[in-house]
């Protein structure tokens, strides 16, 4: 007996789906609907918080620590001291500001009220060097670590950080985290639950036709199959719809919200792979709620 | 080809619908199942065909041991047995060609194989004309012969068929029989179940009796 090839089986089956869709077109165009809504607020979800945690991530760039240097300790030379702070690790720059321009930068600051410092012959400000800490050190342990480090040097007068801001920062981070997951594994999951009831419904139309197939000789996944197709064609669909929920979303928002709160919905992918990763994870949801329908109405 | 061994079905009910069924039928042979309505024929076919565990007892169908048919041997047992159903169970929206078609198509069978031998099955059953009519559409006695296509058409090495004859007049009847013996000529083993004593008297088969639900000749 002559088989068929897998391949030219599959695209047997897809036409199979394919027409069944067409007999279902409502019921199919709402699971389509109802994916497409999800995945907008899903992937709005994951925009807001990619854009809050790089935004946060670019604050946390501008951690810094002042270590204020004993005027004694200068005569060794500026470049000895600023290598002794450069190799300890999670500094990424280190920015000498010499006594001079700590005097012009407080003047600056002054500015109108200069007859404060007026009387001022001898310099009274310490030189100091102004660290900036690698990205892997924003977080409370690295900052502590880096300045624990720096406190131990001889010349250091004294060091300054921003400590409880950076702490704070990092624990509201790791919430945002927490939230934004939960938010999203609950959507991802009502999702699939909807969508595969919807499957359901058009599986269960269709089960004298299962029952006739089966009584015939069909294997589970050859059942399967259509209903798999099915699933992540509508899974195409609804993420081809997401991204025109997604773009009129944000353009309503965006007319709405204060400016300064624009960069939460910048996106983080250009249009193409925005169109990928909607259609993806349409398709991804669609299959996922397939499989969970068919394997229920089958596996009694 | 097919023993029971002790073999008894109790439904949800409470009914025994089998009891203590003990039965050989050889590669080859043709047998009726005899008995009137109720006695457990459909029964019996259902058990051998998996698709209704007996409560007690064992089944072994070429040389295969099926107490507890596993369930993802089932289609392959049923691809080797023909079933004609006694509601036929066709799809009523299918055409006769469609119907006879599924199951070779869910062998995976191609479909100029499968155009071929659908053909070929529906001319030897007299249905050619009716090739694409909805299964609906058909009278009682077209239908039943769409379903013996349908359990034909794979070349089955049996054919289990219960009251395959039921919407036959007694000519198309003795017709329908004179097709399982050619069939059953050619090698495949016949299990027809029938309450049709007139048929049975007709040719000179083995028949076993089953009155509720026990073996009696
Ligand atoms: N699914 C079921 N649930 C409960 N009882 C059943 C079921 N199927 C059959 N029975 C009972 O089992 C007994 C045997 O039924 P079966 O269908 O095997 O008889 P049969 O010999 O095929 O009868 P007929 O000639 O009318 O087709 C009957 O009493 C019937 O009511
Ligand atoms: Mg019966």
């Amino acid at each position: 007996m002559k088989k068929r090839g897998f391949t030219s089986g599959v695209v047997y089956l897809a036409a199979d789906a394919l027409r069944s869709m067409r007999a279902n077109a409502a019921s199919c165009a709402l699971t389509a609907v109802t994916l497409g809504f999800s995945l907008a607020i899903f992937f709005l979800f994951l925009f807001i918080f990619i854009n809050l945690e790089s935004a946060v991530n670019k604050w946390g760039d501008k951690t810094h620590i002042v270590v204020y240097i004993k005027d004694t300790a200068l005569k060794d030379g500026v470049e000895r001291l600023r290598d002794s702070a450069r190799f300890i690790p999670g500094v990424k720059t280190v920015e000498y500001v010499s006594k001079e321009k700590a005097l012009e930068e407080l003047k600056a600051e002054l500015k109108g009220h200069e007859e404060i410092i007026a009387g001022v012959d001898v310099n009274p400000l310490p030189a100091s060097f102004d660290i900036r800490v690698s990205p892997a050190y924003t977080d409370a342990q690295g900052v502590a670590s880096v300045v624990g480090t720096l406190k131990a040097m001889s010349w250091a007068s004294d060091v300054q950080y921003s400590r409880e801001w950076v702490e704070k920062f990092s624990a509201f981070l790791r919430f945002i985290e927490l939230a934004a997951t939960a938010v999203g594994v609950f959507i991802a999951a009502a999702t699939v639950f909807i969508i595969s009831n919807t499957i359901r419904l058009t599986v269960w139309a269709r089960r004298d036709e299962i029952e006739v197939m089966r009584l015939v000789g069909a294997t589970d996944a050859y059942i399967k199959i259509p209903f798999f197709i099915e699933g992540v064609i509508q899974g195409f669909i609804g993420g081809v719809f997401a991204l025109g929920v997604l773009t009129a979303g944000r353009y309503i928002l965006l007319g709405r919200m204060p400016g300064y709160l624009d960069f939460a919905l910048s996106l983080p992918l250009d249009f193409p792979e925005l169109l990928a990763a909607l259609a993806a994870s349409g398709m991804l949801m669609g299959a996922t709620a397939s499989i969970i329908s068919t394997t229920r109405f089958l596996g009694n | 080809m097919i023993r029971m061994f002790h073999v008894s079905k109790n439904y949800e009910g409470g009914s025994f619908a089998l009891s203590d069924v003990t039965l050989k039928i050889a590669k080859g042979e043709f047998v009726f199942i005899t008995g009137s309505s109720g006695a457990g024929k459909t029964t019996l076919l259902k058990i051998m065909f998996g698709s209704e565990a007996p409560s007690e007892g064992q089944i072994i169908i070429d040389g295969r041991n099926y107490f507890k048919i596993p369930r993802a041997e089932i289609p392959y047992l049923r691809r080797r047995i023909g079933f004609v159903f006694q509601d036929f169970k066709l799809l009523p929206q299918g055409t006769v060609f469609e119907n006879v078609a599924l199951s070779l198509k869910v062998m995976g069978v191609g479909s100029i194989e499968v155009k071929r031998r659908v053909q070929k099955v529906l001319s030897y059953v007299k249905l050619s004309h009716r090739a694409n009519f909805r299964a609906a559409v058909l009278s009682g006695g077209e239908a039943q012969r769409v379903a013996i296509a349908r359990a034909l058409v794979k070349d089955p090495a049996i054919i289990l068929a219960d009251e395959p004859t039921g919407n036959l007049d007694p000519h198309l009847a003795v017709e329908t029989i004179e097709l399982f013996k050619e069939v059953n000529g050619r090698g495949t083993t016949v299990v027809v179940a029938t309450h049709d004593s007139t048929l049975i008297a007709r040719y000179a088969k083995r028949a076993i009796g089953l009155e509720s639900g026990r073996v009696v000749a």
